[in-house]
């Protein structure tokens, strides 16, 4: 499974390497998706791949240092108003978005890392790519 | 063998034998045409894509007092009201006045929002007479309020198009959607198999089968028609074209969508089908054609010139899968690419337009015509317009530096020549950077003392064959104003600047560069 996740780091935490321990004691899998560090407090969006314990305890870790929020979704594609041309399948970096056997285009909202390369060549606004 | 008054008599009956286009594939598969021809009496097509030749009369009725409308916004976007007093014509490519609006919105999407039902925004100016004696009106209206909304397209439904691909390495911007530098997809659209025009085309004779003035289509959701041959029509290489008719009103917004094509503009996505009455085998065999029959040239489309430089051929079959292989040439070396392929237009809605169309005429909903004419045989010509290259403004001997040169030399140089830009050259007096007067100037300030210091090193050049057009937009795009012009050995033969082409669209005007 894929969860991502707000994560806000302070204080003397800040200087622990948090993503290597979870890594380490999880063997999840971790990407940083962003972060922003300041010299009390750091802020990142982390997404944890692993089986749902290896999710789980990493989280656990996390919130031993900071306080982690899920983030519940980052894209959005309105099924309505998407004409199934598949313009944006190729502009898509990780696979997310596809073509079924029907020619339907679809959405892999798990794989989405919300870089709106999509949302830019679509030619309707279908997509909607929330900032996080 | 069979006519057109017989097949809608079965259809009255109940008992017509109506398939897909898809489905004629297998069945003239299996019986062969001549069998199939007996068996089926109508094929239905569909296609769903962007199709900027598109747009609409709209008749707004007499204000009081009346007014004769000459400039004419709906939400902003211009119609054409050289008409008559209030008519107008709605185009799917206009773009919104409102610069902060920009091509996101346009003449397509009115019209999509039109028949949506939405209210639009209707802002008029006339000039007075004394029959038209008011100036201005402002109002918003919806669809109902007009006493006609007449869509009439002068060129859909493509028979065949070009597949995009991109040489270069920028990412560009094209009617055909974005193409990733080097290569990096393909871009391609049409309904392949399922396309009315090429399941109606006779591949001998390069004529169609069936449609032409007269034909009644699916369009748009609603009833249309065929009118004639569309602009750019060119049966004998297989590009036919169509111009249609039908009523705005009875449209439906799944099949008439407004669309921006992004950094090039709008466009109107059209729902077309029409259906083939199987009169004999000839036409039973025409409309089996299959994906891997129909061939896609694929150009480069990073080559802004009217002929575009074809990479390869590929088939519609090939161009569903995702991604084709191409030899094309890098730094002047053939290689095998595997390019990812796009479609810009749905197959998904094709297929759901050749079932609806299909449903109608089971129904009893849809009776087929018997066209008053096949479409008119065009060959498109180019447009007879003069072009001007980089090198008909060359001026000769170039003038260029070196990097040993002093910058105070440099300096004498610019002003000796009345010149903003020095192109710097090696000891093989091949291009290695640029500088400009006011490089010199910031040197001087600076104290520095080298020409390779102060040189811009990655150089955006020309060519003495590149249109000036070309060479103009490069200077926009990249916001300089100066380009050395270098031949296939890089070896500087000029400069252009763009003082140059302002002086030359001012002294001969615009229309003759
Ligand atoms: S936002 Fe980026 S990653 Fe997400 S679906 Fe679109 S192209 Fe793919
Ligand atoms: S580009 Fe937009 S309309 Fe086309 S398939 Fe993707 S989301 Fe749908």
């Amino acid at each position: 499974m894929k969860k991502r996740v707000f994560y806000w780091i302070s204080g003397n935490n800040v200087r622990e390497p948090v993503v290597s321990l979870v890594v380490l004691e999880t063997g999840a899998m971790v990407n940083i998706l962003k972060a922003k560090m300041e010299p009390r407090e750091g802020f990142l969006i982390l997404e944890v791949t692993g089986s749902e314990l290896q999710v789980d305890s990493a989280i656990t870790i996390l919130k031993k240092y900071g306080e982690a929020e899920d983030i519940p979704k980052i894209i959005q594609k309105d099924d309505n108003l998407c004409i199934d041309c598949g313009s944006c399948v190729v502009h898509c970096p990780v696979g997310a978005l596809s073509v079924d056997s029907d020619y339907k285009i679809l959405l892999d909202e798990d794989e989405c890392i919300g870089c709106k390369n999509c949302a830019k060549v679509c030619p309707v606004n279908a997509i909607k790519v929330f900032e996080i | 063998m069979k006519t057109v008054f017989e097949i809608n008599e079965k259809i009255r009956n109940n008992n017509a034998v109506v398939v897909t286009a898809e489905e004629m594939i297998s069945i003239v598969d299996e019986l062969g045409a001549e069998k199939a021809a007996l068996e089926v009496d109508v094929v239905t097509t569909g296609t769903f894509g962007a199709m900027c030749s598109s747009g609409a009369f709209l008749n707004f009725g007499h204000s009081d007092p009346p007014i004769k409308m000459y400039r004419t916004l709906i939400n902003g976007v211009e119609a054409y009201s050289g008409v008559a007093a209030v008519d107008a014509y709605m185009g799917a490519t206009q773009v919104n006045s409102d610069d902060d609006i920009d091509i996101a919105y346009g003449g397509a999407h009115v019209l999509e929002d039109l028949v949506a039902g939405k209210e639009v925004e209707l802002v008029a100016e006339g000039y007075t007479t004394d029959c038209y004696p008011r100036k201005k009106v402002a109002t918003t209206i919806t669809i109902d309020d007009l006493n006609q909304a007449i869509l009439i397209n002068p060129r859909n439904c493509y028979q065949s198009y070009n597949g995009a691909t991109n040489s270069t390495e920028e990412k560009l911007y094209t009617y055909m959607g974005a193409l990733l530098p080097e290569y990096g997809n393909l871009n391609y659209s049409g309904a392949g198999q399922l396309n009315p025009m090429q399941n109606d085309y006779n591949r001998e004779t390069k004529t169609y089968n069936t449609l032409g003035m007269g034909t009644r289509i699916f369009l748009g959701g609603a009833e249309g028609y065929i009118i004639g041959a569309g602009t750019q029509h060119s049966p004998n290489n297989a590009f036919g074209t169509m111009m249609v008719k039908g009523n705005l009103k009875e449209m439906n917004i799944k099949y008439l969508r407004g669309a921006t094509i992004p950094k090039y503009g709008c466009t109107l996505f059209m729902g077309i089908g029409v259906p083939i009455p199987v009169l004999n085998a000839e036409i039973a065999k025409a409309c089996a054609i299959k994906d891997e029959d129909i061939q896609i040239p694929v150009l480069d489309y990073g080559v802004p010139r009217r002929s575009r430089p074809t990479v390869g051929t590929i088939n519609y079959n090939e161009a569903r899968t995702g991604k084709v292989k191409l030899e094309v040439e890098v730094s002047g070396k053939k290689v095998e690419k595997t390019i990812k392929t796009a479609s810009v237009s749905s197959y998904k809605v094709s297929r759901e337009i050749s079932k609806e169309l299909q449903d109608w005429i089971l129904n009893g909903e849809f009776m087929l015509t018997e066209r008053l004419e096949p479409l008119e045989k065009y060959a498109p010509k180019p447009m007879k317009a003069k072009m001007k290259l980089v090198k008909d403004i060359l001026s000769r001997p170039a003038v260029v530096g070196t990097i040993k040169m002093s910058i105070t030399e440099a300096s004498r140089i610019l002003i000796e020549n009345n010149i903003n830009h020095l192109p710097i050259v090696d000891e093989k007096e091949m291009l290695s950077g640029i500088i400009t007067s006011w490089d010199i100037a910031k040197a001087m300030a600076q104290d520095i003392g080298s020409i390779s210091e102060i040189m811009t090193k990655s150089v955006l050049c020309a060519t003495p064959d590149e249109t000036i057009d070309m060479a103009a937009r490069k200077m926009s795009r990249n916001n300089i104003s100066g380009l050395p012009i270098v031949d296939s050995n890089n070896m500087v033969v000029g400069v252009v600047s763009a003082e140059d082409i302002s002086k030359l669209i001012g002294r001969t005007g615009l229309n003759k560069i």
